[in-house]
């Protein structure tokens, strides 16, 4: 792992905001992952010295602006999910790749149903299953986060 | 004892490898709060729709870029488009304006018709009410709203409340207006009503959007006088959307012993998602405009009881 400039996790939460202003035409929006989401928890794991919860939070509140969905409710369940992130943040090293991809498999479900119960709360119909398709999608961006900017575990020492 | 208390100190001073600011518990207990209350000024209290303009109007170039890509292939896609395919285009489209002539034609001695009777009648005469055409820049981004944004906005004259309609029935109603865009919520939406007639039989009623691509019909009788495949018409009582516009079909009646109300559901007939033109027609100077939605629903609500005591005095069908 070598050291992360902040110009990278600002330009690549740019890139991902630009993703969510992508014209998701019809059943698209079904398969959309959360951009943000998944580039948040990336820098979030790799490097925290450089983001916090603050930082998603942030990220969270550009989603619902950028959505016009009510305000506030992507940046709740941001902050709570990268506060779960972080607190394992330390055991990352001990985790080989497929923890890892469980932990953050983990970490969107967190970010999805804090995100229904706040839905349901202010009125929304059931989604339906579909609702959790982003989960999916959200791990395949994952893995392209990795083989962008390199993984989080340890390399292996043989 | 100087080494004591050093070996004691020790663990205090945090080392700079796991340097993280304030606490992550504090952090996250205080942005939590910070965006629940957020949450309730912007569901209770209007008070946030100048920031979300602002930032939706900064953001304005962003989405010029983000919608690039595909207004390039559709613009590609028009330019390589075969030459006998827009030479059966035009046949088409030249067939179709000559039937719409003879219709308009019809149309015009009807519509002078119908002025005359009203004057004869003392009534009052319907205004054509103006329109803008916007185009479908992109469906709605949260997936849980039916909406979609169109690339008028205030900038253009469009005002929240304007009826929004395309060439086939009624799309649906401007929600809300930024500089450049505005965001129009589908009829189908559960925080949308709309008034409606049945076309067969003049039946006055509300559909509301049931959310999932229908609209609902809650409060008529088992007994009422509806079909599968009667039209739903708007009623133009409620000065939004002018009379006589096709809403939707009735697909499904369903009956239940235990309910004094019969489960009544439609589908919108407005093809959105087969083409991006829209009309925005202009809101009817007497009438206020209608900012939120919530609004509506109080305002249509109210007219509904008014519709119910004033039955016997039947509005003639405006536009047709």
């Amino acid at each position: 792992m070598h050291r992360t400039s902040l110009f990278s996790i600002y330009f690549t939460l740019f890139i991902a905001l630009l993703c969510q202003l992508l014209p998701w035409g019809g059943q698209g929006i079904v398969f959309r992952p959360d951009f943000m989401l998944v580039v948040i928890l990336y820098w979030l794991l790799r490097a925290p010295n450089l983001c916090s919860v603050s930082t998603a939070w942030v990220a969270g509140l550009l989603v619902d602006l950028a959505t016009g969905s009510l305000l506030g409710q992507h940046a709740f369940s941001f902050t709570l999910t990268a506060f779960a992130a972080l607190s394992y943040q330390r055991r990352l090293v001990l985790f080989n790749t497929w923890q890892l991809t469980a932990y953050v498999f983990t970490l969107l479900i967190i970010e999805r149903m804090v995100l229904l119960l706040l839905k349901l709360f202010a009125g929304n119909e059931n989604p339906g299953w579909h609702y959790l398709w982003p989960i999916v999608t959200g791990l395949l961006l994952w893995q392209l986060m990795v083989l962008i900017f390199g993984g989080l575990t340890r390399p292996q020492t043989k | 004892m100087l080494k004591g208390i050093h070996q004691k100190l020790e663990p205090q001073q945090s080392p700079a490898f796991f340097v993280r600011g304030a606490g992550a518990f504090s952090r996250m207990v205080f942005f939590s709060a910070l965006s629940i209350s957020i949450m309730a000024v912007d569901a209770r209290l209007n008070y946030l729709s100048q920031l979300r303009q602002a930032f939706i109007a900064t953001l304005h170039p962003l989405e010029i870029v983000a919608n690039a890509p595909s207004q390039w292939y559709r613009d590609a896609k028009k330019y390589l488009s075969a030459h006998n395919q827009l030479v059966q285009e035009n046949d088409a489209l030249k067939q179709q304006a000559f039937e719409h002539q003879v219709l308009l034609q019809r149309l015009n001695t009807i519509g002078a018709e119908n002025i005359h009777l009203r004057t004869l009648l003392n009534g009052n005469i319907p205004i054509h009410p103006k329109a803008v055409l916007g185009e479908i820049s992109h469906m709605g981004r949260d997936p849980f709203t039916q909406t979609v944004v169109v690339n008028r906005g205030s900038q253009h004259g469009i005002k929240a409340g304007q009826a929004v309609v395309d060439d086939k029935g009624v799309v649906g109603q401007v929600t809300r207006v930024y500089p450049f865009t505005s965001e129009v919520t589908l009829i189908t939406d559960k925080a949308l009503a709309i008034p409606i007639q049945i076309e067969r039989n003049q039946l006055r009623a509300i559909a509301f959007g049931a959310g999932n691509h229908t609209l609902n019909m809650p409060d008529l009788p088992t007994n009422v006088d509806i079909k599968v495949g009667d039209k739903l018409v708007t009623s133009g009582i409620d000065g939004v959307y002018p009379a006589g516009l096709a809403v939707a079909t009735v697909t499904k009646i369903q009956q239940t012993p235990e309910s004094p109300f019969a489960k009544i559901v439609s589908t919108p007939i407005a093809e959105i998602a087969n083409h991006l033109q829209l009309l925005l027609l202009e809101l009817p100077e007497t009438e206020e405009a209608k900012p939120n939605t919530q609004s509506l629903l109080e305002t249509t609500e109210q007219k509904k009881d008014i519709v119910k005591t004033n039955q016997s005095k039947a509005k003639p069908n405006a536009s047709h």
